[in-house]
């Protein structure tokens, strides 16, 4: 499937601020066999004094801006032509649990792609026993890997409502667990420390959905912002598998990738130290369209 | 009998016995007292001194060390809950002896483990050879807080990681000391050390050289050395990064600072331009090349690290990456302090030297090991278990780290049960006894425990080893007393030579060429901080003034001036003083303000003026609590005034005329044109009660020079001819306009091709205005644009300067 993608993010500075450095990750990933970057502009308004591009430790494509003069207004533009492709659905060959573990403990890598890096805890996502005891109960002491993760993506999706009301983009998720309430980001936050408190490698993906379903199909939650979706490593057999439970869906032809890390902290779509003595609006659009009737 | 015989009640004064009581701890290693009950060689001759001096002059000088440190303003913050508050520095009066012999094998075991220490992060942020080939569990680093994924695969500037590195040590039960906690982050104590061996020398000079006790200063002269040839290589200068004023250990970074010659920095005086970190300064971007930094690798770029941190510079990850900043310690480093490592450091050792380490690490077990686990299980009783990725020392750490001997059976079955369930997340360590070394109490010597902090600089050479150090000694038997959190103090540490000692100092020996420091730029957040102490001493002297003024007239009851009193509190009130309370609280915020500023640029500033800044608002709290209103709030005044008086008197007879002091005068001369000029608006208008003339007479410090010019009473003109326009009082607006012209044109691009700067231009035009007006013209109107004008160029600086 192939989609255009346009995101527009927009900050107005309540009083002007003197410079500032921004970090960006929001254009989507090429990911050989599964999703091709076509063509993609970014464009920051103003004109910043310094532009860097680079790739940051998962890979992640990431840009750096910086101003030096006063301004009031910060404005990022990103366009991108993006192709995906996931293949069929997947056949469960994953292990059981301690066979997983028995397997992890062999890999003596810390390459980006290493389960290691994706086990404890993380700058958003610490373990709690609440979760991981929910967790549990998603599915049954001997079920597949796979099984629990799919699970749990669902015991997510049936038992918490969608409420961008409820929570903060700093919310913890321990609280949005406590609540049984959040978006995107805290669905994936709750379900990567659920999967880590059973052993299961988990990470956070960033990305886009579809805005507009295909016809006869229900429009999916979160497709009027960047979305967040979650990435667990099931064996060597089945490898890394994502599970969108805002959707209740395995991700796939509809979601399209920006970037991976172990929470938000890792691919926050931009990062920036706004040194305005008052506040900011911040405004965030995200355009999805499909090229093809499907 | 001869005449001595008469003077034998004096020679016959008992001796104090110091060590007639003092007991070793049976099974415990003393350092004073070895295994036969004999006091060592070096202890023998300490002790010896110490008695023939007799209690009182022994005692007299332990006092004359504590004053030395209360006077360099040696503290340590303490943190109760919430609040943090400054304790005086806790000196052990006896120092820690130790053999030459025994040190050199210390030394040479310290810098073996340093060099390892330095391999194994190399390869954890490179090849990551040691987890392939099975030596380091992944988790380990995969799972470390301190793993810095933004700098993985980064080549430090200048070749290395670790530039300095501190070790803490406790000898065990069998004599052998043991390497307790590694500190490759950001490590604090050599300063204090410094601090600990000149206030121990103080008070025991004549010892020190008896016992051929070897000098520190070297160590630093070293280092300073290698830190200025890895800045010379990339052409910036040499800078302290330190978290703040707030920070536990500030006073140290800027002790260290001022020592080394090094400017000392926040983040926000930093900032990263194509790359490369720059300092702001009063004179522009200035390029920065080797940071020294006092805070943890985690809070230095919010970007990249913690997005939460408050102290970093944007930027400083991206220059680190780039190669033109060189960070001691390497961002990153802190992952080798994790209380896991040590499990596997000998078999790094052995794998990436081919040698055991000299100096043996407390025995540990990580266990996310199966057969670790199941040891630690069996063995609880003589286990300590904590967090795998505690930083911390055990015995410092009460919170997360459990004793398995203060468990019961049941505490000892969930502790394995915790074990089996997180075992990676947890770390077990042999519980050690630590030796014991003399302390003074009542009178006499007693046994307390005791550890020792060493230090470790890279150099040309390799690794050097500072010889001597920090110990802390325990406030009880107990080893977990030692924290000084906790009442545990600091004592110097002896390493005892064979041989006399050469004197070494950082100053240039005779046979090198006197060469001045460049005294490079000033940063503008010293500049800034400068100028706002001007600016509060300034009005603190204002207000006092004023408010002696006030209580003057409110005590003397023959006085009809009612109305000229309630005035004057009209007046207090519009400065955010409130005339009722004797020592307003308007006023001692001004104060605090004065020791908040100067509290920032410490290592810019004399230890005297701070000390007379403190006194002063020491003074002014203690007032507050018991001084009355009218004559007794007067006199309370003066000797406020007095104070601020040696304050100033400080600053201008011996502060060096850099450019940092000129901001201090342009934040005085500024204050005190708007003080005299909102004073005289308010008391010279048209119906100001009678008697405003000779009050503002008084406040501004004029009433004999105005009686020996004028031959009248005071009245509006004359007052505002003096007080305003003449050019000779130090005390008048012209007086302060001229002094910031002056000033204005000595700052940097002040005049250039004889041009001058818009500040410049701006007291110019101010300081012309008022050379041309007469009395007359000084109206109410006029008073106070001087104010607004006074205000404007004010705001004129910062942009210019501190922007």
């Amino acid at each position: 499937m192939n989609y255009d993608v346009r995101l527009r993010l927009d900050y107005v500075y309540d009083a002007p601020v003197a410079g500032g450095r921004h970090l960006v990750r929001v254009t989507p990933a090429n990911l050989p066999g599964r999703q091709r970057v076509v063509a993609t502009t970014l464009t920051f308004l103003p004109v910043p004094a310094e532009r860097v591009s680079g790739k940051d430790f998962f890979g992640n494509s990431v840009d750096t801006v910086a101003y030096r003069e006063t301004h009031d207004r910060f404005e990022v533009l990103m366009t991108a032509r993006v192709s995906v492709d996931r293949g069929q659905g997947v056949v469960d060959v994953s292990p059981g649990l301690p066979e997983l573990w028995r397997e992890i403990a062999g890999i003596r890598t810390l390459d980006p792609h290493s389960p290691h890096h994706f086990l404890g805890a993380s700058t958003r996502v610490t373990l709690d026993p609440a979760i991981t005891a929910f967790a549990r109960e998603a599915a049954g002491a001997d079920a597949s890997v796979f099984g629990h993760v799919a699970a749990l993506c669902n015991a997510i999706h049936d038992e918490f409502a969608y409420d961008a009301a409820a929570t903060e983009v700093d919310t913890a998720p321990a609280d949005a667990f406590r609540l049984r309430r959040g978006v995107c980001q805290d669905f994936a936050h709750v379900m990567i420390a659920g999967l880590r408190g059973l052993g299961i490698p988990a990470g956070y993906v960033s990305g886009y959905l579809r805005t507009l379903p295909p016809p006869g199909q229900a429009r999916l939650e979160g497709a009027d912002a960047m979305h967040a979706w979650v990435s667990a490593y099931c064996g060597g057999g089945l490898g890394w598998v994502e599970f969108d439970p805002t959707n209740r869906i395995m991700a796939g032809a509809d979601h399209i990738t920006v970037g991976y890390g172990r929470d938000y902290a890792d691919v926050a779509p931009i990062v920036g130290v706004l040194r305005a003595a008052g506040g900011h609006q911040a405004t965030q659009a995200v355009d999805v369209v499909a090229l093809e009737q499907a | 009998m001869n005449e001595n015989a008469s003077r034998a009640p004096t020679a016959a004064l008992p001796k104090p016995d110091l060590i007639g009581s003092y007991r070793p701890i049976p099974g415990i290693p003393d350092e004073m007292v070895d295994g036969a009950g004999r006091v060592r060689p070096g202890w023998q001759q300490l002790v010896s001194a110490l008695e023939s001096l007799g209690s009182g002059e022994l005692e007299q000088r332990f006092e004359r060390a504590d004053q030395y440190l209360r006077d360099a303003g040696v503290f340590y913050r303490m943190y109760d809950g919430a609040q943090t508050r400054e304790r005086e520095w806790p000196l052990a009066h006896v120092p820690l002896l130790l053999e030459e012999a025994e040190w050199d094998v210390l030394a040479a075991g310290i810098a073996q483990r340093a060099e390892i220490l330095e391999k194994v992060v190399a390869d954890i942020y490179g090849d990551n050879t040691l987890v392939a080939e099975g030596l380091l569990p992944p988790e380990l680093v995969a799972g470390n807080p301190e793993y810095l994924r933004p700098v993985a695969g980064m080549k430090p500037a200048g070749g290395h990681f670790l530039h300095f590195c501190a070790f803490e040590l406790g000898r065990g039960p069998d004599g052998r000391w043991w390497v307790l906690g590694d500190r490759t982050q950001a490590p604090s104590g050599a300063g204090f050390a410094l601090e600990n061996r000149v206030a121990t020398t103080r008070a025991l000079p004549d010892v020190g050289a008896l016992l051929n006790v070897k000098r520190l200063a070297g160590f630093f002269r070293d280092f300073r050395d290698a830190l200025q040839s890895l800045a010379a290589e990339r052409g910036g200068s040499v800078a302290i990064l330190t978290p703040g004023p707030h920070n536990e250990t500030y006073f140290e970074h800027a002790y260290i600072a001022r020592y080394l010659g090094f400017l000392l920095l926040e983040g926000e005086d930093l900032t990263v331009s194509n790359g490369e970190v720059m300092v702001r300064t009063v004179s522009g971007l200035a390029p920065v090349s080797v940071l020294w930094r006092r805070m943890d690798a985690a809070f230095m770029d919010p970007l990249e690290f913690r997005h939460d941190s408050q102290i970093g510079t944007p930027g400083l990850a991206e220059a680190v990456r780039s190669g033109t900043l060189a960070v001691v310690n390497a961002i990153g480093s802190g992952i080798v302090e994790s209380r896991a490592l040590p499990a596997f450091l000998n078999g790094l050792s052995r794998h990436l030297t081919g040698e055991d380490l000299q100096l043996p690490s407390v025995a540990t077990w990580w266990c996310g090991q199966p057969r670790e686990l199941e040891h630690v299980a069996a063995n609880l009783g003589t286990m300590i278990v904590g967090p795998a990725f505690s930083t911390r020392v055990p015995f410092e750490d009460r919170t997360d780290t459990v004793h398995g001997a203060a468990l019961d059976a049941a505490g000892r079955a969930a502790l394995a049960d915790r074990l089996r369930a997180e075992g990676a997340s947890l770390v077990a360590q042999e519980a050690v006894s630590l030796s014991t070394a003399p302390v003074y109490e009542d009178g006499r010597l007693v046994p307390r425990p005791v550890s020792l902090r060493v230090f470790a600089a890279r150099t040309a050479q390799g690794w050097t080893v500072m010889p001597g150090g920090q110990a802390r000694i325990g406030e009880t038997l107990d080893p977990s007393a030692i924290a000084m959190q906790r009442g545990g103090q600091a004592a110097d540490v002896w390493v005892l030579g064979s041989r006399p000692v050469d004197a070494v100092s950082l100053l240039p020996g005779d046979d090198r060429a006197v060469k001045r420091n460049r005294s490079g730029s000033l940063p503008s957040r010293a500049a800034e901080n400068l100028l706002w102490l001007g600016r509060y001493a300034e009005r603190c002297e204002a207000t006092v003034r004023i408010l002696r003024a006030y209580h003057a007239r409110l005590a003397d009851a023959t006085q009809p001036g009612q109305a000229l009193l309630t005035e004057t509190a009209e007046y207090l009130e519009s400065l955010d003083v409130d005339a009722r309370r004797p020592v307003p609280a308007g006023l001692v915020a001004a104060i605090e303000g004065a020791v908040a500023s100067a509290g920032r640029i410490r290592d810019r500033f004399s230890p005297d003026g701070w000390l007379a800044l403190t006194d002063l608002l020491k003074t002014a709290r203690m007032f507050e609590q018991r001084v009355q209103a009218g004559d007794d709030a007067s006199r309370a005044m003066t000797v406020l005034l007095r104070k601020l008086g040696g304050f100033s008197g400080l600053v201008n007879e011996n502060m060096y005329r850099f450019v940092g002091w000129r901001f201090l005068e342009v934040g005085r001369r500024l204050e005190r044109g708007i003080q005299i000029a909102r004073a005289a608006t308010w008391m010279t208008r048209p119906g100001a009660a009678f008697g405003s003339s000779d009050l503002l007479l008084e406040v501004g410090d004029s009433v004999m020079t105005h009686r020996r010019r004028y031959n009248v009473n005071a009245g509006p003109l004359s007052v505002i001819d003096l007080l305003v326009l003449d050019a000779l009082n130090p005390r008048s607006v012209h007086f302060q306009l001229a002094e910031l012209f002056s000033q204005a044109i000595m700052l940097p691009g002040g005049e250039e091709d004889g041009q001058l700067s818009g500040v410049a231009r701006e007291a110019l035009r101010l300081r012309t205005s008022l050379a041309i007006a007469e009395p007359g013209e000084l109206t109410g109107e006029r008073l106070w644009s001087l104010v607004v004008d006074l205000g404007a160029l004010a705001d004129r600086i910062a942009e210019r300067y501190f922007a």
